[in-house]
């Protein structure tokens, strides 16, 4: 599902890699944990997975899709076969939930027929029903994640990318929108999430990946994570 | 059979595209008009920017065509004199005048006989003796005068060379008195002349200027709003989103800003000028033949007010959103 070959990204002639000759795996249907201190590289690790930077040597491949044959005006149809959880949710403000939710099948030119049937189910697959005409502002930071997955998972995407989808909440909400993701998973999706969060790594006790230096130190089927 | 249902196919996979490409600038539009009535500080601001732009272009161009209109007048006034002794055959003045209306530049050619002069300067003078006096003197005799309209004031040089080539000019001159232009008067009236047109570039260059600034700060406008909401941008785009579809909403927005603004600056422009209009003519300005004009070309003054508008908007925003649509 997610394929990479001797990845290196360079910001800068001079600066060290931020990524170093990453090699990785992810078959699909897994679900994998990215951990690693700040600056370790996860982010830029997931930055060229979304196709935000282009790696500076290396082959990646996504859902069968070879980034080096892929032209910029195809980019962002493959940012609508991954789905993407941010730390800071990144909602419209000005939009309700369910026009959130919409906005991503609007952009794939669905049918307001086919919005209509989908919306709805995805939202109370968040468990968000009731909240449909709320804008992103009532909302908890619970809340608004569980939307910003909601738009994430609306058009199935075989791969879901969470950066740092926890990093804004407190525990308990954090434990709900993990368990959210493994239902996400259970139905087929592959879910790949960067977390600092020590605890949720462990009670996962899924595959881990540890980036250190903008390379991967450790690679546990059932893994856990030391800070 | 196949070949059929190819063509089909074809035909409804590309009614599928057009359908799509509908659903998608409907989308656009409602987008558009749901930004610019949900962010209402930001609205408030671009149209207010936007308005004031709009009325400093209508207010240069009506600026403008008033100048020239109260120029024309000036230059109407001004007219040379070509003087004829007093005595002169009606025959004689029939063939002057109509030699003298065949010339380039010769707008208007209108002929005053030394009566009418006489009784015009008696006029002039009532109040002053002495003047009277003078006119009671045996030698006090007036000219005939033939008041000439240059359509440029600058260009006297066929009128020159109809001074000093015609024949029955020649013989009929008045020779005390030269004409008017070529003798005192010249330089006033080719100081008018040059003030004139220095006034028409002058205005040309300050309507660029006004124009070019407000252009300049309405941009800002959009592009602060814009800047405002470029992580909204940035989302757009990580989920998905092509250029066109996150562009869009952003110019129905500016369209917006620019037909709310076009409205009301032309209602503006067209009041200043009605409530000015009285004020100004009294120093001379003309300000009726373009007051008259707007509202009689309403019908093509405000669309073309709302085209500008829409421009400035659409050119702002496209340039304001292409930093944040880069890959």
């Amino acid at each position: 599902m997610i394929l990479l070959d001797r990845v290196t990204k360079t910001y800068g002639k001079t600066a060290k890699p931020a990524i170093n000759r990453v090699s990785l795996h992810i078959e699909p249907k897994e679900f994998v944990i990215l951990v690693g201190t700040s600056g370790a590289g996860k982010s830029t690790l997931l930055k060229l997975l979304t196709r935000e930077e282009k790696p500076s040597s290396g082959k990646i491949v996504v859902g069968g899709i070879d980034y080096d044959s892929l032209k910029d005006k195809h980019i962002p149809l493959l940012r609508r076969k991954i789905g993407v959880v941010f730390q800071d949710f990144k909602l419209l403000p000005q939009r309700t939930v369910y026009e959130n939710v919409a906005f991503a099948l609007e952009i794939a030119g669905m049918t307001s027929r086919e919005i209509k049937a989908t919306v709805p189910k995805v939202i109370e697959l968040v468990g968000l029903s009731g909240k449909e005409k709320s804008f992103p502002r009532q909302l908890s930071g619970g809340e608004r994640q569980r939307v910003a997955i909601a738009r994430a998972i609306v058009r199935q995407p075989k791969i879901l990318i969470a950066d740092e989808p926890t990093g804004n909440l407190d525990p308990l909400h954090s434990w709900d929108i993990v368990k959210l993701l493994e239902k996400i998973n259970r139905y087929g999706t592959t879910v790949l999430l960067t977390t600092h969060n020590v605890e949720i790594v462990n009670k996962l006790k899924r595959r881990v990946i540890t980036l250190e230096h903008g390379k991967i130190t450790s690679d546990q089927v059932s893994g856990s994570y030391k800070q | 059979m196949s070949r059929g249902g190819k063509v089909d196919a074809r035909t409804f996979a590309l009614k599928k595209r057009r359908r799509r490409q509908w659903l998608t600038f409907i989308r656009m539009c409602r987008y558009g008009v749901n930004n610019f009535s949900r962010n209402a500080w930001l609205t408030i601001a671009a149209t207010a920017m936007m308005t004031l732009t709009l009325f400093v272009i209508m207010m240069t161009m009506m600026s403008r065509n008033i100048l020239l209109d109260s120029v024309s007048e000036i230059r109407d006034r001004v007219d040379m004199s070509v003087y004829v002794q007093y005595d002169i055959d009606k025959e004689d003045v029939n063939t002057l005048k109509s030699n003298l209306e065949s010339l380039d530049d010769v707008k208007r050619v209108t002929y005053v006989t030394p009566e009418v002069a006489r009784s015009n300067y008696a006029e002039e003078n009532r109040d002053n003796q002495r003047a009277l006096d003078a006119l009671n003197l045996a030698d006090a005799k007036f000219p005939g005068t033939f008041r000439v309209n240059l359509a440029d004031i600058n260009n006297t040089s066929s009128l020159t060379k109809f001074t000093e080539e015609n024949e029955l000019y020649q013989e009929v001159k008045d020779e005390d008195r030269p004409p008017s232009f070529a003798g005192d008067k010249r330089e006033a009236i080719e100081t008018i002349g040059r003030w004139v047109s220095f006034a028409e570039k002058m205005g040309l260059l300050i309507s660029i200027v006004l124009v070019t600034i407000s252009s300049l700060i309405v941009f800002n406008t959009i592009r602060m709003a814009i800047f405002n909401r470029r992580e909204e941008i940035e989302m757009m785009k990580l989920i998905g989103a092509d250029k066109a579809f996150i562009r869009g909403p952003f110019i129905v927005e500016a369209v917006v800003y620019g037909f709310i603004a076009a409205i009301i600056a032309t209602g503006l422009g067209i009041l200043t000028l009605y409530l000015s209009g009285p004020k100004l003519e009294a120093y001379g300005i003309i300000v009726s033949n373009t007051l008259n004009s707007s509202i009689m070309y309403i019908g093509f003054v405000l669309p073309v007010m709302i085209v500008v508008g829409a421009v400035v908007g659409v050119i702002s925003s496209l340039l304001a959103t292409r930093k944040y649509l880069k890959i």
